[in-house]
């Protein structure tokens, strides 16, 4: 497939950037991923999608360090990443994994304040600096009034806000996102996707795996898309989507129309035969 | 500004705790057939005042109360590692089945089969085979999960059975003087194992407080503790290596005192903030509850003396069977 | 159709019917444990003995020590097997067993508080034992209803584990108080039927008749509530009644063999694994394979118990601790733990 969206190596030379060459992954004996090339595009959103199993989640965890390759290489800065120290890994690539649980009773705070762990020394002092970044979190996922709130008491939106702010704590130039708007209700997820976009705006390279296409769409620079462990399709969304790469994908027909308001595809006519 | 905060809600849960144990351990000097009054504690242990209350409390109860502190400490302090590991509450050693599997091992170097060693290493053997022997039976899951529990179930059932074998085939004199050891007591107490637990605590609490930072991670899923940084298998295996130093040395002298283990660091993480797992708060509120176990051991029956670890088991097993009985909670995986 | 002769029963896949291999088992282990034991009396002479020859005091061994030992072994196997069937059909949990639960470790208690108050014949005891075991099995029930142990069947284990634990600690306390009580069942509480008397097995005798008639009773309803509580009242059964039929037995069963040979664990667990291993889910087959199998394996631990430290004799608590501690594991690692 053509990459429209290519970029020039040295538009963003002091972004890491995040790639794997022949990657394979697999949970026990079998096979989820093989020999799968990809280069995360600097500076971007770029969204993971496709249909139940196809490995979407596992690519991501691959991506992330948490799921070891079975053959091949996650390139950070053109360096194998299990071959990195996991806390500098951590400084330069933060995940939000899916189901995320934390300990009764932890608070928004209590939460933040492990994302500057990978930055911590031995002795951990704790900084004018990483208040300084924590009080900057909290206002950037507008958590302001809920910081000392145990998570268990947030709304379901609230809780993956806070999650984020912990990435954002992290300040990482790399963020990983699994579903983050999973069992969040419409508003909710809209909350979510405008604080993703927010920080990319503020340069930060994302990757995200989105289970609604639409939302994909709206929301990514780059998509992924991704079937049985390969990428079937990579690219603009405007530039990639069409009803035969939704059909190879999800098995349905349908056809795109362009939003008005700001030319995103939208799938109509949604239908199981022709 | 929230750092003091949590900073000062720790401190003032060590602060109590550690009071709370400073007071077991004057009860526990103070009292017993002999009472010594409160002011005159004080001369006896600089070894001034009444001859009869300095040779009470220096000579008998004193290495009594600190090898009780001790082995409380310890027994904590392993409970609370291997809860953190295996994120699970119930995953104590004595549920594991490290604390009978090092019983065993001891008892075989006491009653005579040959092996001369030490107790001391040869619980910590006990230990570590157990701790092997339970990870290598729960499969892919490691730590994780309930086959490692019963796992262990399983191995601490091989081991007190094997125990018991060892004692039907020694003189029933030597039987009787290592039962009231085998339910766990500060009798059978040997000077060097103390010393030796004495050393192995300090080096396991500062190992623990090392790992401090990263075992707090635990507490979320593994791929949250890997993307801050948290090496896993490290961490698991140098906790769990401390956790079986602190449980065999402990074995070693007091025998198998179960529930501790699960009893203080509950207490701990009550008293503490969440978010951090609370090692020295465990470790304090462990050596606590030794202490006025033994003591209430002393007391209730006098002049009959009941083996401290009868008065944890029955103190503490309402309180896990609470645990297993109220529905669904979070921690137990 | 070509895989047509795959599709088997569980029993027509057995190379051997298992029934009459489980009954020669039986009937093998009961011959080794009156030819085996501790004392001088080899093999030889007591196959004398058995054969009509062989000295007097051979003759007493045999007839006056092993054989009042083989009938209390069978019974004890056989009691503890069926209640372990039972119990673990009950609570759909293949770990659910009477030692392991708590059931057994009430009727110790329960015999030593006794015991402690001054009681000595043995039909007293087997009452006392049997009214523990009754007190041990429905608390039993009553945490299968409570939401934390209902669905998991390691809590309930757990659970009932620490119960055990908690029995013993106080029994260990009644020892320490009172001398005479201790030496009276210092060896009788790790598991051993050493020196019972016929008079013993007499004593509990009627009451496991009892429990049998019982089993035979609920043994049909019990597996049509293996459907679910719905469907056993679609074809016509009350589960309450089936339920406290079922207790009631165990209870009597669990508390007989307490009586004769202290609280053994895991001699429940072992037996009904393997019947349900080689008869299937169905638990009337499961019980009938139980019936041979139980004894037959209280058997060989009592033989053990005799031959491995002979002089001296092991308790044979601790031979069923050896032996039903690796079926535990095996359940375990058998993948998820299946629930029945």
């Amino acid at each position: 497939m053509s990459q429209p969206h290519a970029l020039p190596a040295n538009d963003h030379s002091e972004q890491p950037g995040l790639a794997v060459q022949a990657l394979s992954l697999a949970h026990g004996r079998h096979p989820v991923i093989d020999a799968l090339d990809l280069e995360l595009p600097p500076g971007k959103v770029t969204a993971i999608v496709g249909p139940n199993g196809c490995g979407k989640s596992t690519l991501l965890n691959g991506l992330a360090r948490v799921h070891a390759p079975a053959g091949g290489a996650v390139l950070l800065d053109g360096r194998d990443i299990h071959t990195l120290p996991s806390r500098e890994v951590a400084r330069q690539l933060a995940l939000l994994p899916q189901d995320n649980t934390a300990p009764e009773g932890l608070t928004v705070t209590d939460l933040i304040r492990f994302g500057r762990q990978p930055h911590q020394g031995f002795l951990r002092r704790w900084t004018e600096q990483d208040q300084a970044i924590l009080d900057q979190a909290l206002a950037a996922a507008d958590l302001d009034d809920l910081a000392d709130r145990p998570l268990d008491t947030l709304s379901g939106g609230q809780r993956q806000r806070a999650w984020i702010a912990m990435s954002i704590a992290q300040q990482t130039p790399l963020l990983l996102l699994d579903e983050p708007t999973s069992a969040l209700d419409l508003g909710h997820q809209i909350e979510v996707f405008e604080l993703i976009r927010q920080l990319a705006g503020q340069g930060k390279t994302i990757a995200m795996v989105v289970h609604d296409l639409v939302s994909a769409c709206r929301y990514a620079d780059h998509l992924v898309a991704m079937a049985d462990g390969q990428i079937l399709a990579r690219g603009a969304p405007s530039d990639i989507l069409d009803p035969a790469l939704i059909h190879h994908l999800y098995g349905v027909h349908c056809d795109i129309l362009q939003d008005p308001a700001d030319g995103t595809p939208v799938l109509v006519n949604l239908r199981k035969s022709l | 500004m929230s750092e003091l905060l949590i900073q000062h809600r720790n401190i003032a849960a060590n602060l109590v705790l550690a009071a709370t144990l400073s007071l077991a351990m004057a009860m526990a000097l103070a009292l017993g057939t002999v009472s010594v009054p409160l002011d005159g504690l004080w001369d006896a242990l600089l070894g001034q005042g009444n001859a009869m209350h300095r040779f009470v409390v220096q000579e008998l109860r004193l290495p009594r109360v600190l090898a009780g502190a001790l082995t409380g400490a310890a027994f904590a302090l392993a409970g609370c590692l291997m809860q953190t590991v295996a994120r699970n509450r119930l995953a104590t050693p004595g549920i594991i089945g490290i604390d009978n599997a090092a019983t065993a091992f001891a008892v075989a170097s006491v009653v005579g089969t040959g092996i001369s060693l030490a107790p001391s290493a040869m619980a910590l053997g006990g230990a570590a085979t157990a701790t092997a022997l339970a990870f290598g039976l729960a499969g892919a899951n490691g730590t994780r999960g309930y086959r490692f529990i019963i796992a262990g179930l399983g191995i601490g059932a091989i081991a007190g059975a094997t125990t018991q074998v060892m004692l039907s085939r020694v003189a029933i004199d030597a039987a009787n003087a290592a039962f009231p050891w085998t339910v766990g007591s500060l009798n059978a107490r040997s000077a060097t194992a103390v010393s030796v637990l004495a050393v192995g605590l300090v080096t396991g609490w500062i190992a623990a407080l090392l790992l401090g930072p990263s075992l707090n991670t635990l507490q979320f899923s593994d791929p949250v503790a890997i993307n801050l940084g948290t090496q896993l298998k490290r961490v698991r295996t140098l906790s769990l290596a401390c956790a079986v130093l602190l449980t065999g040395l402990a074995v070693a002298v007091a025998g198998p005192v179960g529930m501790i283990a699960l009893l203080a660091p509950e207490l701990a993480r009550a008293l503490s903030r969440p978010g951090r797992v609370p090692l020295t708060a465990s470790a304090l509120a462990g050596a606590g509850f030794m202490v006025t176990a033994d003591l209430a051991g002393r007391l209730l029956l006098a002049p009959l003396e009941l083996p401290v670890g009868l008065i944890t088991a029955i103190v503490g097993a309402p309180y896990l069977i609470w645990i297993l009985v109220k529905p669904s909670s979070r921690s137990l995986t | 159709m070509t895989d047509y002769a795959c599709q088997r029963t569980p029993e027509s896949r057995a190379l051997v019917p298992p029934l009459p291999v489980a009954v020669f088992f039986a009937l093998a282990a009961a011959m080794a444990s009156l030819l085996w034991g501790a004392g001088p009396v080899g093999p030889l002479e007591a196959w004398q003995v058995l054969t009509g020859s062989g000295g007097d005091e051979a003759r007493f061994v045999v007839m006056e020590l092993r054989l009042p030992r083989m009938a209390t072994a069978m019974a004890t196997g056989l009691a503890l097997a069926v209640a372990g069937a039972l119990l673990q059909a009950l609570t759909r949990n293949p770990l659910a067993e009477p030692g392991l639960l708590g059931v057994s470790g009430g009727s110790a208690f329960a015999v030593t508080l006794a015991i402690l108050l001054g009681a000595s014949s043995a039909t007293m005891t087997t009452l006392v034992a049997q009214a523990g075991a009754l007190a041990g099995c429905s608390l039993v029930m009553l945490a299968t209803r409570s939401r934390g142990l209902a669905a998991d069947p390691v809590r309930l284990v757990l659970a009932g584990a620490t119960v055990t634990g908690l029995l013993l600690s106080l029994t260990s306390v009644m020892m320490l108080a009172d001398q005479r009580a201790a030496d009276e069942i210092r060896f009788w509480i790790t598991g051993s039927i050493a020196g019972t008397s016929l008079a013993d097995l007499v004593a509990v005798l009627p009451s496991m008749a009892l429990a049998g008639v019982l089993v035979v009773i609920v043994a049909s309803p019990l597996a049509a509530l293996s459907l679910g509580e719905r469907a056993a009242m679609g074809l016509g059964h009350r589960p309450g009644r089936i339920r406290a039929l079922v207790v009631v037995s165990v209870a009597l069963l669990v508390g007989g063999a307490t009586a004769l040979a202290g609280p053994l664990v895991f001699a429940g667990l072992v037996v009904p694994f393997i019947a349900r291993a080689l008869a299937g889910p169905d638990i009337r087959k499961t019980l009938r394979l139980c019936l041979p199998i139980g004894p037959g394996m209280i058997l060989v631990a009592d033989t053990l118990a005799r031959v491995i430290g002979a002089p001296a004799e092991l308790p044979l608590g601790v031979i069923t601790a050896m032996l039903g501690a690796p079926v535990l594991l095996i359940i375990v690692r058998s993948g998820r733990i299946p629930t029945l």
